[in-house]
């Protein structure tokens, strides 16, 4: 049956019973954009903020709600097929609000909402042209990012991870009239497209193995799972190949890991994301911080029940995510471009995230993806207003000293770049510390690779440090290098006041979870902790299997992850990884202070010629293309235009070539017509005679 | 003493033959359409010597049926003939043989 809307939809409604309106909001203005944009005033970015402002206060309003009771909430909103009498699968759209979704979508509409007021000074005030075209593709885009985080169900997060895809597509390639944009919208999408191939394996894979894809509820996929590994009652999953079930589970789960990884910029399906960087810088913000990116993360956050029950699955995400962390921040030390040196720092960063997943730190992941979302938005907006400001210069070696002409982008970028190389008590230094703690904690309950995992993000530390302060200095310190940096041009209000708002949050959204004092304050106060545990709630989330508690528990059962959690004061490592972020960025300092700066990093010779060429990452993806996959194509191409049309080609040949020969006997004259008539009935006369035996 | 209905049908065989060699040989288009009319009754006959032979009279219905058909048949063959002795001052019927592949 299609099109079966539930009936008790409630549209209008306070907080969670309304949450559906966060992406509600921005549909309608993208449709109203779409329309009317070129006559509206702004040309589109009013009804965009007036959309996003509002999901923000539904969104808030849910946080408010689920924190005095409610939640969560899980209904099905649309069937759109359905299994036929308990046979088969059902597809449905649903909404899923428990404390996980309701903060992504905060998140998302907070941060979409900045960059829409953003625009106003970056593209507005800048002259830009097709402005309803860049309003339309945001308001997409955050709709899109907005239904994805509240699907309850595998199938219809795809759909609109697939959307999210499609619509960063239309935004890194806005400015289409030159050369660069088209091709980097053209890489990011058919690099995360590879990626999303293996998800949609996995999205059938589910379907076919549970009979379901959806992701709360005794009814869910990832119950049915649990349940088989830890009882063995295995009637309501079906695995293939021969494969055990535990195995199976892993397999599922690394194909739904490959769309993961290439939305979220992970080795070695980060190419993307760097060329990502010829969009708008509005755009870049939002990709990096709350959607695009953000959305593979959110994914395993979503389904964490699912990947804790398989220790192969997780010791993957924990060692891609640590390696990618470092492997990132080394090609981030000799960027030269302000917007370059913020994209790899992203990859890193998102390398932290899952990091922390693979680590068995649920919270941790959650934490940095929240304080991330702030302080690399700040970055990226605050990197906006130097390009402005530079009028659309990126080179960090033409700008120097801007410092005193611009007050709160330096203020508020310091905050974030404080926030970003982790230093106390900015943000970031909250969040990825507790990254780095859960990490190790697992990893010496007994899991060497883990371990190897941590060595890789403490090691990624030092260089966040570094880059990030080689490229504060590099912007705003010393003396002007070039005539540009020394008259940069005033940015308006709408510039400054996102930045300002990111800036206060960057400093403050650590105290969300100080997990470092957690033996001090108590575990009680570890406010987003809590709030993801649902101890605000009403209901009992750890029966819905939505809780950090819940996927604590079966981390360390024997039957799934089997993890087993050391005894550690958090403030041992809080301290190691305070001294490896303070010295790398007073290393910075000692290099890249001063009026006159040396450029240090060409002393490294042959590696930095290694780390400005990525590793060659490009060069080898592009040789697969062109060498592996181009002649494997050709071929199938020749066996399709040979063999397949061949057949078919050649039955129409014959059929011309027979009715060519045959039309000739319609000659035109009558009399001809007649014989052949006689002839004809005298044949079949003749046959019918042979056939009937008259003969 | 009525005729036994073999000679109905040798006479019905008889002008259908005629007929036919008409069809085949005449260029003539009135002869042509002549020779249509014969191959018609030619049908007719049978139909009525059958209808007369079980006594039943669907046969000579059908025969009514026949003639009415063959009446609006002459309408338009005259009408085309006409037409193509004004397009090719003569009406021989292999004359006109431009519709074709």
């Amino acid at each position: 049956m299609i099109g079966t809307l539930a009936a008790d939809v409630v549209l209008f409604g306070p907080g969670i019973e309304a949450a559906e309106l966060t992406a509600l909001f921005p549909l309608l203005t993208f449709v109203i954009i779409v329309f009317f944009g070129s006559y509206l005033p702004l040309k589109g970015a009013i009804p965009g903020i007036a959309a996003t402002g509002g999901a923000l206060l539904v969104a808030l309003w849910g946080v408010v709600d689920i924190a005095t009771g409610a939640g969560p909430r899980h209904e099905t909103l649309l069937t759109f097929v359905e299994g036929v009498a308990g046979e088969g699968v059902t597809l449905t759209f649903g909404i899923l609000i428990d404390p996980l979704a309701i903060l992504m979508l905060t998140i998302v509409s907070l941060i979409s909402f900045l960059v829409h007021i953003f625009s106003l000074g970056y593209m507005n005030d800048e002259g830009e042209i097709d402005l309803p075209r860049y309003y339309a593709g945001l308001s997409l885009f955050t709709f899109s990012m907005m239904a994805f985080v509240f699907s309850d169900n595998l199938l219809m997060s795809f759909v609109f991870f697939e959307l999210v895809g499609l619509c960063s597509f239309i935004l890194i390639g806005f400015w289409f009239r030159e050369a660069g944009p088209p091709s980097a919208a053209k890489k990011a999408f058919l690099v995360t497209r590879f990626g999303d191939y293996f998800f949609l394996i996995g999205v059938v894979a589910v379907l076919g193995t549970f009979g379901t894809a959806q992701f709360a509820g005794s009814e869910s996929f990832v119950s049915i799972a649990t349940e088989a590994l830890e009882t063995g009652a295995s009637e309501g999953m079906t695995t293939f190949l021969g494969f055990g079930e535990q195995a199976w589970i892993t397999v599922i789960g690394l194909l739904v890991l490959g769309g993961v990884l290439g939305k979220s910029a992970q080795f070695p399906f980060h190419t993307w994301l760097p060329d990502a960087m010829e969009g708008p810088t509005p755009v870049s913000a939002l990709i990096h911080a709350a959607t695009m990116v953000a959305a593979g993360v959110y994914l395993v956050a979503r389904m964490y029940g699912f990947y804790v029950l398989s220790p192969t699955a997780l010791s993957i995400i924990a060692l891609v995510g640590g390696f990618t962390a470092f492997f990132a921040a080394t090609m981030a030390l000799v960027k030269q471009e302000l917007k370059q040196v913020l994209a790899y720092s992203t990859i890193s960063q998102y390398g932290y995230m899952m990091l922390a997943l693979g680590g068995g730190g649920y919270v941790a992941a959650v934490f940095h993806l929240t304080t991330h979302a702030i302080f690399k938005a700040l970055l990226f907006l605050g990197a906006g207003s130097v390009i402005i400001a530079m009028h659309h210069k990126e080179n960090m070696w033409e700008m120097g000293g801007l410092r005193s002409e611009m007050r709160v982008t330096y203020l508020t970028f310091l905050a974030g770049s404080l926030a970003l190389a982790g230093i106390f008590p900015f943000a970031g230094f909250w969040s990825k510390d507790e990254v780095l703690f859960e990490t190790l904690v697992h990893g010496l309950g007994g899991s060497p690779v883990l371990l190897v995992a941590y060595g890789f993000g403490a090691l990624a530390v030092v260089l966040t440090g570094f880059y990030t302060f080689r490229m504060v200095f590099l912007t705003f310190h010393g003396e002007p290098r070039t005539d540009l940096a020394a008259d940069p041009e005033p940015v308006r209000w709408n510039v400054k006041f996102p930045l300002a708002v990111l800036g206060v949050l960057s400093v403050v959204a650590g105290f969300l979870n100080m997990g470092v004092l957690k033996e001090i304050i108590g575990e009680e106060n570890l406010f987003l902790h809590e709030f993801l545990d649902g101890v605000t709630m009403d209901a009992d989330l750890d029966a819905a299997g939505l809780s950090a508690h819940h996927y604590a528990e079966v981390l360390k059962a024997d039957f799934a992850a089997g993890y087993e959690v050391a005894e550690l004061n958090p403030l041992g490592p809080g301290a190691l990884a305070t001294v490896l972020a303070v010295v790398p960025v007073v290393g910075a300092w000692y290099l890249f202070r001063g009026p006159d700066v040396d450029p240090v990093m060409t002393k490294l010779g042959g590696l930095r010629t290694l780390l400005m060429n990525n590793y060659y990452q490009d060069e080898y993806q592009v040789w697969l293309a062109t060498g592996v996959t181009l002649p494997i194509a050709k071929v199938a191409n020749k066996f399709d235009q040979g063999i397949i049309d061949g057949i078919v080609d050649g039955t129409g040949g014959v059929s011309l070539f027979a009715g060519e020969r045959f039309r000739r006997i319609q000659s035109g004259i009558v009399t001809n017509y007649a014989a052949l008539l006689t002839l004809g009935f005298l044949l079949l006369v003749l046959v019918f005679a042979l056939v009937g035996g008259w003969i | 003493m009525a005729v036994s209905i073999e000679w109905y049908l040798f006479l019905s065989a008889a002008i259908f033959s005629i007929g036919l060699f008409g069809i085949l040989t005449q260029r003539n288009a009135l002869m042509f359409l002549m020779s249509v009319e014969l191959l018609l009754n030619a049908a007719n006959i049978n139909l009525v010597a059958f209808s007369l032979y079980w006594g039943n009279l669907t046969g000579q219905l059908f025969a009514l049926i026949v003639i009415a058909l063959a009446a609006a048949e002459v309408a338009i063959g005259i009408g085309i003939i006409l037409t193509v002795n004004r397009n090719f001052d003569n009406i021989d019927v292999t004359d006109a043989a431009t519709m074709r592949w």
